[in-house]
């Protein structure tokens, strides 16, 4: 009980939090099912619900796992609930007492409307009455969720996520609904911008269908799939249904701008330049260990040689003018020397750097990123880059007639960059130079003693990285055709590395994910742009407490890291026990984990 | 890996698209018109088709998240208050075009190039957009959205661009207009301000990371030059740092009589302090970017004497319908004082859009709306002398439609913002027209 | 079998590649051509026609207005210093900690702006701002040690740190969910507005403030890990925490101490900070904190001397160095690419004295 009271407190202090970040405020128009379900609510009833959910947690104690009843567990959570509720009605009735408006001359996001949709015309301690009685609800039912029987319970998480899900891509769905010339009306609804109930309810039930299908015939379906890979060691047998199902895959993949439309292909063409420079960072901290906070200099780097190398115009206060140095080379022409101009940088610049302990590295990658930006901006170099007028006219990496800077052709250009790299950073991974990596990520001293030859290994790596990493420029550059600084921040670095970490250090499948979920999800949702940053610090927190080895982790890595787990404290035992705690989004399924 | 969620994903997407096709209506009326309809033969683009009942979409690719948000959401505002005002009146409630009522669908841009394309992709896929009014940011639009819309043959309507190049004769994309003022105009006002009235013969400048103030620097510069003044320096800044005391005082070295500095408020706030402790005797001009309630705020006393450039609100403000109907309007709408100015040609550039719809749709006998998308370019770069907020808007065949283009400087602390003091008037105001500048 | 058969070969290629005395070799001609240009540089500075040439005064105004901005660097870099020597990770969230600070005071120095204490009672008005500064930016420091970095102790080097990434945007990111994203104008008490001439030299009062405070401040940290029974036992744990529990030292305080110390450190700062450029803002922390960073490292860190020293220098760096290396070469705008100057310089201390100005050569990794 006082592990709920505790927990009921956190979660009534986070929505607290959500209130005056403005989550809730902002967001009480944004529907997600009828009118009933909206983002706001949403934001005020989650946090007592994990609460219920967390509260309940089987604990150890003496040695003995103790579970609670099913009755203690609903009184558990319960109470977690109202906590949570008595918190935040706290919180409503100080406001209201305090005086609404002088509270938003400092916290801006406290506003009168938040107020108003918080009390709906009532008094504020009504108000609180009603959201304690709320919270409770939410956190018995966090609780009550948690005790179901797993045949309940997965697809009845499964069906409210998904439904979420659609809910939030109200505004891509219809689009992509469109383009197929599929009626829409009955599943978005136009006034209130969200699914209707009918929809909500086919969604649900679709997906409610497919998990309990998937329950009971997914291991015979895997197992139909995988034929006996997993008994001979010497490699994947194809079966014939795995060889169809492949086929289909690729089929799917080949036609997806087609179903998905541009504006879909468009987010996966972003999606996929920043896998291809994820792949290149998971090179370089996944493989071989190195922090790169400076990923965003080979973005750079491959953008603009790309853009000098292939032809295009500097912007100028009246117009246009020619860079100082022009070439006009084929695009397939130029990406080579892009690629060895970026791995040349990366020895260049690694060669001095690469012998620092780790920290300073980090620091001085981070600097290195900061300076190509300072340097691409400034006036010193405008004659070749522009500054921040940028350049514009880039030339695209037409076939013939067929230009890729068409979001929907452009997907095939970039699909076809990803898995080559895919298959590059795979063959790595598994190679001899892959496995002297591993030596050197695990302890550089016995690597160095076993004959690795640490410094040369570590420039590979930097420049295969960086290589890679330009190429996902080299394509950015192609795709927009215009290229200012503004393109080229801090934040880029960071959103790559976010993308490794999210996915899992190492783990190719985990890059792929990542991307989806921090390029491809924001791209969709652009209602929540302002808070972008903010979801993105608490995930980079969240994902290092609670999954250190990401949603989809790497085998061999997350082996590890468990291994060093048994040594030291109880740091991310959560890893072994928490499996389940994700899910992943990925068209891409497989790969080689 | 036991689970794999994404099966589940992948199968549910896969259910959902079939039960949704079985939905599909059958009957092949589209409603969504596009390049297969039967008047499409007469328009290159394709005719925008509006079925009775059904309204027009027009789309707004504005910048209204980040850093300059507030740019692009007082662009919108602008955008919005044209259609509640069809009915002839501000009452909230939109009024209707053709007996079709209007529809937004707001995009955000991001003020980058990337922004521009997504934003730009996701209105010219949706067949229903009649016109776009955007972007805020010239790097959203050079080279990406105004490329991606006039392939699609959609307008895009710009009330806050104003980059040179959008206009250029090598840049220009058919479909592109705006209403905002070429910063060629407001770089030579400033210019002209500061050898005339100033009596300056060495001007310094200073720019951020950003193209807007760089374009404006160096249009004063060729200005200032032109004229038989010396550039002493033109030195670039990042708007983020804090500490320009060591570049102010390297700008004291080269003893300017005039400091142009068109940066935005935080920065610009830093620098008009710090300026006023190290070269006290330089007059500091500025400009839009600048002239906020926050600067004033912020900047205190070293505002005083401090000159910014702007589109000369005072124009707007003899028309009676500005100041007594447009702004409370604004403010009750949206709780809030117009955020830049740009309100106002946005206001216009729709207005303008709106009377060009009027002009070439076709009312069918069903009800229905036919919009062809070439006649409608057309007739927004064919108006001329339409009496707006902003002055007298006459388009030429490069999409400037603000060619006479009146500039006000305003001296600090009597600037039109609010907390500014009174009478917000400018000091100094010259009309010019395109022609008449470099 | 092919691929492990290249790959033999590009491992035998490499090993020939390292064998090769390469760093050495590059070491020298780098530094060699290096050592040239900038002295080539200065030199062509210098040396430039009168009326294009920069004046003495303006050198000296550079190192005057560099010296004050070091000493704020340097506070800030005290806290990077003190949590990098007893948890050897990098606090990357700590220029969020320093902005917190600033901001929370600026409440309350408004308020005092309006209410007219801040000019009837400056000496205690500014005390006050001051305990709220450091109030503020300690409690997101504990904050910050409680939730995000204590749980993972013991991981492997890599993750504190991308938490630490996580958690600066996320502090710096609800700061503007709860604030705004506009800047906010820090009043000035009048006392503290004008300059005064010490030796000729004209110096703003704020600065003299910052100047004297910063001092005072790193001159106190001093005493109190040389002198204190809980400084010393910092110094213990940072000598080894293993050896120190073994001692009876409870790790976990000290921990908890030294990130208190640090947000004390970054709340003078910060008010400091505020004062100088009367603006706060929710970016306000992530330049700082890097440069700061930068200036710890560049002292050599760990080392609380270095930290201060690096301070300094940098603060002179970047207002000296651009001018007096760039302008001979006819570089436009060299003020443009100060951020670039300061990481070129930081990578080639590191490059030829890898543990810093102060430091011991311990950041190599042999």
């Amino acid at each position: 009980m006082r592990s709920a009271v505790r927990v009921g407190a956190i979660a009534g202090a986070v929505t607290i939090f959500l209130a005056a970040v403005g989550l809730i405020g902002n967001f009480t128009d944004l529907n997600l099912i009828g009118t009933q379900v909206t983002f706001a609510g949403l934001m005020i009833l989650t946090p007592p619900l994990l609460a219920g959910y967390v509260a309940i947690t089987p604990r150890v104690e003496a040695g003995r796992l103790i579970e609670l009843g099913r009755g203690e567990a609903l009184a558990a959570g319960a109470t977690a609930g109202a906590l949570a509720g008595v918190v935040f009605g706290a919180f409503v009735v100080f406001v209201d007492t305090f005086g609404v408006e002088r509270i938003r001359e400092v916290f801006i996001n406290i506003s009168p409307e938040l107020m108003e949709y918080l009390t709906q015309g009532r008094t504020a301690i009504v108000a609180a009455a009603i959201l304690v009685a709320v919270s409770v609800a939410a956190g018995a039912a966090g609780a009550g969720y948690r005790t179901l029987s797993d045949p309940i319970r997965r697809p009845l998480g499964t069906a409210v996520w998904v439904t979420l899900l659609f809910g939030f891509l109200q505004r891509i769905v219809p689009i992509a609904l469109d383009q197929l010339d599929v009626e829409r009306d009955w599943m978005y609804s136009k006034v209130t911008g969200g699914l209707t109930w009918v929809g909500a309810v086919v969604i649900a039930a679709v997906a409610a269908g497919a998990s309990v299908l998937k329950a009971r015939k997914g291991d015979a379906i895997r197992a139909a799939i995988k034929g006996q890979r997993d008994r001979r060691a010497d490699g994947p047998r194809l079966t014939p249904l795995s060889f169809a199902l492949m086929l289909v895959g690729l089929a799917v993949v080949l036609i997806a701008p087609h179903v998905l439309g541009s504006v879909i292909s468009e987010v996966l063409g972003t999606v996929m330049v920043f896998a291809l420079l994820g792949l290149g960072l998971n090179i370089v901290v996944g493989y071989a260990g190195l922090l790169d906070l400076g990923y965003v200099f080979f973005f750079t780097l491959g953008a603009y040689t790309l853009a000098l190398l292939t032809g295009a115009t500097l912007n100028t206060f009246v117009g246009s003018t020619e860079p100082a140095i022009a070439f006009n080379l084929n695009f397939y022409v130029a990406i080579p020397i892009v690629v060895l101009v970026a791995a040349g940088a990366g020895v260049l610049i690694g060669a001095p750097v690469l012998r620092l302990r780790g920290d300073y590295l980090a620091l001085v990658t981070l600097g290195l990123g900061e300076m190509i930006v300072v340097l691409v901006t400034s006036p010193w170099l405008e004659p070749l880059v522009g500054g921040p007028q940028g350049m514009r006219d880039i030339t695209d990496a037409a076939i013939g007639n067929f230009g890729f800077r068409d979001p929907k052709h452009f997907y095939y250009l970039a699909f076809a960059f990803v898995v080559l790299a895919l298959f590059v950073s795979w063959r790595l991974a598994n190679s001899r130079v892959g496995r002297a990596w591993t030596a050197l990520r695990e302890d550089e001293q016995v690597a160095d003693a076993m004959g690795v030859s640490t410094t040369a290994y570590k420039l590979l790596a930097f420049a295969m990285g960086g290589a890679i990493g330009s190429v996902g420029g080299a394509l950015f550059a192609v795709k927009i055709g215009s290229l200012t600084p503004a393109s080229f921040t801090v934040l880029v670095s960071i959103q790559v590395l976010g993308i490794v970490i999210l996915g899992g250090i190492g783990s190719l499948p985990g890059v792929i994910t990542g991307s989806l979920v921090l390029v491809g999800l924001p791209g969709l949702l652009r209602e929540f742009e302002e808070y972008r940053l903010l979801a993105y610090g608490a995930a980079l927190v969240a994902v290092m407490l609670l999954r250190p080895a990401g949603l989809i982790p790497n085998v061999r890595r997350s082996r590890e890291l468990k291994d060093e787990d048994r040594e030291q404290d109880k740091w991310a035992s959560d890893v072994a026990a928490d499996e389940h705690a994700a899910t992943p989004i990925t068209p891409l399924g497989e790969g080689a984990g | 890996m036991k689970r794999r969620p994404w099966l589940t994903v992948i199968a549910t997407v896969a259910a959902l698209a079939l039960v949704a096709s079985a939905c599909s209506n059958d009957d092949g009326g589209g409603d969504s018109g596009g390049g297969d309809t039967e008047t499409a033969a007469a328009d290159e683009f394709g005719t925008v088709e509006i079925a009775e009942g059904e309204p027009i979409n027009i789309g707004s690719l504005l910048v209204i998240s980040g850093a300059d948000a507030a740019l692009g959401q007082d662009s919108q505002n602008g955008a919005v208050l044209a259609a509640d005002y069809l009915d002839g009146t501000f009452d909230g409630t939109d009024g209707q075009l053709l007996g079709h009522d209007i529809q937004w669908s707001h995009e955000d841009e991001l003020c980058t190039a990337e922004g521009g394309q997504a934003g730009g992709t996701a209105l010219s896929a949706d067949p229903s957009i009649v016109a776009v009014i955007g972007t805020s940011c010239s790097s959203a639009a050079l080279g990406v959205a105004d490329t991606i819309m006039s392939e699609k043959g959609i307008l895009l309507f710009s009330p806050s661009n104003t980059n040179p190049a959008l206009t250029s004769e090598e840049a220009h994309q058919p479909f592109y207009a705006r209403t905002a003022h070429n910063d060629r105009i407001q770089g030579a006002i400033v210019a002209e301000y500061a050898l005339n009235e100033q009596g300056a013969t060495k001007l310094a400048t200073i720019h951020d990371e950003s193209p807007y103030t760089q374009g404006l620097t160096a249009a004063a510069a060729v200005n200032f030059e032109a004229g038989d003044g010396t550039v002493t320096v033109q030195e670039q800044i990042n708007s983020e740092d804090t500490d320009f005391k060591p570049l102010l005082r390297s700008i004291a070295e080269g003893d300017p009589d005039v400091l142009y500095a068109p940066v935005f408020v935080a920065a610009c706030s830093l620098i008009l302090k710090q300026a006023a402790e190290i070269m006290p005797d330089v007059t500091i001009m500025a400009s839009d970017g600048c002239m906020s309630s926050d600067t004033l705020k912020n900047a205190g006393d070293a505002v005083d004497g401090v000159f910014l450039s702007s589109p000369d609100i005072s124009v707007f403000q003899e028309g009676e319908f500005y100041s007594n109907e447009f702004i409370p309007a604004y403010e009750e709408q949206f709780g809030t004082e117009p955020t830049s100015v740009f309100h106002a040609h946005a206001f216009d550039a729709t207005n303008v859009l709106f009377d060009a719809i009027e002009q070439v749709a076709v009312e069918n006998d069903d009800g229905s709306l036919s919009i062809p998308r070439t006649a409608l370019r057309d007739a927004v770069f064919a108006t001329s002398g339409y009496e707006g907020l902003t002055g007298i808007i006459t388009c030429t065949e490069l999409g400037d439609c603000a060619t006479d283009v009146t500039i006000g400087i305003f001296e600090g602390p009597n600037w039109p913002v609010e907390g500014g003091a009174k009478p917000d008037t400018p000091v100094y105001s010259d009309t010019k027209s395109l022609d008449d500048v470099l | 079998m092919s691929s492990s058969g290249s790959a033999r070969t590009v491992d035998a290629r490499l090993s020939g590649f390292a064998t090769l005395p390469w760093r050495r070799i590059i070491l020298v001609v780098l530094g060699a051509t290096i050592a040239f240009v900038a002295v080539a540089g200065a030199y062509k500075t210098l040396t430039l026609p009168e009326g294009e040439r920069y004046s003495g005064d303006f050198w000296i105004d550079q190192i005057v207005n560099g010296l004050g901005q070091g000493a704020i660097l340097a506070l800030i870099a005290l806290g990077y210093t003190l949590v990098y020597g007893i948890l050897r990770m990098i606090n990357f969230a700590h220029g969020e900690v320093f902005m917190a600070g600033a901001f929370i005071s600026f409440f309350f120095a408004d308020a005092y702006l309006k209410s007219g204490f801040l000019d009837s009672n400056t000496y205690l008005a500014l005390l006050i701002l001051l305990v709220v500064s450091i109030a503020g930016s300690t409690l997101v420091a504990i904050l910050l040690e409680r939730i995000a970095y204590r749980p993972l102790r013991n991981a492997p080097r890599l993750v504190p740190l991308i938490t630490a990434i996580g958690a600066s945007l996320f502090i710096a990111n609800a700061f503007r969910g709860f604030f705004g994203p506009q800047p906010y104008g820090y009043p000035l008490p009048t006392l503290l507005q004008g300059s005064i001439g010490i030796f000729g030299i004209s110096v703003a009062r704020v600065q003299l403030l910052v100047f004297v405070t910063a001092i005072v401040a790193m001159v106190a940290l001093q005493l109190f890990v040389n002198r204190s029974r809980t400084g010393r036992s910092m110094r213990a744990v940072a000598e080894d925490s293993e050896i120190a529990s073994l001692m009876g030292i409870n790790v976990d305080r000290i921990v908890v101490i030294t990130f208190i110390v640090g947000g004390i450190l970054a709340g003078i700062a910060g008010l400091l900070f505020a004062l100088t450029f009367q603006q706060v803002q929710f970016t306000m922390g992530f330049k700082p904190g890097i440069a700061a960073f930068t200036a710890a490292v560049l002292g050599g860190i760990g080392s609380i001397g270095g930290a201060a020293l690096g301070g300094f220098v940098l603060g002179v760096l970047q207002a000296v160095g651009p001018p007096l290396l760039l302008t001979g070469f006819g570089i436009p705008s060299p003020f443009s690419l100060k951020d670039a100057f300061v990481f070129l310089v930081l990578i080639l201390v590191l490059v030829f004295r890898p543990g810093g100005l102060l430091g011991s050569g311990e950041a190599e990794k042999v």
